[in-house]
């Protein structure tokens, strides 16, 4: 099996890395790939907080990377979808004890493995970064539309290709109705000054904050608006190259015709 | 530069000789070339008859009192040019700004031949886009296709071109060059700097014109390049 590598960065902290690769890992499984997701966060875990499989932590990245155990060992099979599966960070040890050239060799070994390895990457372009993107092939900067958070992205992309790592842009967190207003940057104006490929949109949704407290999947849930944008990016990923990129909007119009069709009753 | 005459010769006595005064209009001014050997009535005649000819064409237009050498005859000009702002209207009075020189000669015609091949100018052609946290710098002038991203930077010790929209920091003539440049098609930077000065963006609301920036008294000024064009009036190329 020959998968792919992908890290999932943004430089900027809270943006949506770790929501987003637990979503998108948690999407690819339910298309049917066989997924693990690995925290890279190292000394800070979290994603198996946002998953929900923190109590079933046993060995870490660090335990399969050095070797003290084997690669199925730190891999923890999710609740409710089959074939996705977790290697959590250590909490305990720090970032250093890992360097780019083994985890290169690690991401390798799991590319044997499995369909797709998404690794999600601490925010800041340090020592955790390069060890991140040390054996990705590809990558998805997430961005929010704020100007800091543009900046950052801008900066990781650089690096990026500078590594010749082919970046993908997702922009996290819309909010339409300031979009519309022109309160918030809108998504061209973040792709106009990042100029890569745009993977896809996702608006702001509090069934997100919800889900990720309670380590639910936010793709299960169907009347999430995130969830679904984080499902067409996963088919996105998936081979369907050319799924259109849905732009989130207010869902005035969508009432006003509810209006129309109640008054004709 | 188009150079027509309005009218040459000024008396029909004067014809086999050489003219007291010639007139042509050169750009938007009226360049007169005058004999200094000539005693002063004579000359302030043979202006009153030119000028009168012309009626209210002269009002306040700049004219050019060429005596044929540079530097000379000074008070001629001065009394001549106070002579037709007082009678004719006349705007600014000079004399000849760029009394060709023979080397100046040399040089000009030398270019011609040779199609300005024999000079060279140090430039870095980049294209591409500045991503914030990279940084271009040239030794001399720089011309970038493409953009500068907020947080990237351009640096030269001469001009730097834009040819895309800047908006991250960019600084031209480094270590004193004050006569650098900075121009951009879209023009909406962080920062400038010019040979050191430095002038902070205002918004990034961008004109939608080309816009460059240069210095004037120690500070930066930042114009339309295509209303101000600063370098239409250059009357022969030069290197930069």
């Amino acid at each position: 099996m020959e998968g792919k590598v992908i890290v999932v960065t943004s430089g900027k902290g809270g943006v949506g890395k770790t929501t987003a690769t637990a979503s998108l890992g948690s999407a690819l499984a339910l298309e049917g790939k066989k997924v693990v997701v690995v925290d890279m966060d190292i000394g800070l875990r979290n994603l198996d907080v946002v998953m929900g499989l923190e109590n079933r932590i046993v060995f870490n990245l660090i335990d399969a990377v050095t070797g003290k155990c084997k690669l199925q060992q730190a891999a923890i099979k999710d609740r409710k979808i089959d074939n996705l599966f977790l290697i959590p960070a250590s909490q305990s040890d720090n970032k250093s004890i890992i360097n780019a050239s083994a985890m290169e060799r690690f991401c390798k070994k799991l590319r044997n493995e499995f369909d797709f390895v998404l690794l999600d990457c601490p925010a800041g372009i340090e020592q955790g970064f390069e060890n991140a993107i040390a054996g990705a092939e590809e990558a998805i900067v997430i961005c929010t539309p704020e100007v800091s958070s543009v900046r950052d992205a801008d900066r990781v992309i650089g690096i990026l290709l500078s590594r010749s790592i082919v970046p993908r842009l997702m922009v996290n967190r819309i909010v339409p109705q300031l979009v519309e207003r022109g309160d918030m940057l809108s998504h061209e104006d973040v792709v106009d000054v990042l100029s890569v490929d745009l993977l896809g949109l996702v608006p702001m949704d509090e069934l997100v904050v919800i889900s990720t407290n309670m380590g639910n999947h936010i793709v299960m849930q169907k009347d999430s608006m995130a969830g679904q944008a984080f499902r067409r990016i996963a088919m996105r990923l998936n081979g369907q190259a050319d799924l259109p990129i849905e732009v989130p909007r207010t869902q005035k119009s969508f009432w006003k015709k509810l209006g129309i069709f109640g008054k004709k009753k | 530069m188009g150079v027509n005459k309005i009218t040459s010769e000024s008396r029909p006595a004067a014809r086999l000789s050489r003219p007291a005064a010639r007139l042509k209009g050169v750009g938007d001014s009226l360049w007169v070339v005058i004999d200094p050997q000539l005693p002063l009535d004579t000359l302030k005649d043979e202006l009153t008859q030119m000028f009168s000819r012309l009626n209210y064409l002269t009002i306040s237009m700049p004219v050019v009192l060429d005596t044929g050498k540079n530097g000379e005859h000074e008070s001629l000009i001065k009394n001549l040019g106070e002579f037709l702002k007082e009678k004719f209207n006349v705007g600014e009075v000079s004399s000849s700004p760029n009394n060709r020189s023979d080397t100046e000669k040399r040089v000009r015609t030398r270019d011609m031949e040779r199609s300005w091949k024999n000079y060279r100018s140090d430039v870095l052609m980049m294209a591409g886009r500045v991503r914030s946290g990279q940084m271009i710098t040239a030794k001399k002038h720089l011309i970038l296709l493409g953009d500068v991203n907020p947080g990237g930077q351009v640096s030269a010790g001469g001009d730097i071109l834009i040819m895309g929209s800047l908006a991250g920091t960019a600084s031209a003539g480094q270590e004193g060059n004050e006569s650098a440049i900075i121009l951009a098609l879209d023009f909406k930077p962080t920062q400038v700097q010019i040979a050191g000065i430095v002038a902070a963006g205002a918004s990034a609301v961008s004109t939608k014109f080309p816009e460059y920036a240069y210095v004037e008294n120690g500070q930066i000024v930042v114009e339309n390049y295509l209303s101000a064009n600063p370098f239409a009036r250059m009357p022969w190329p030069k290197i930069r």
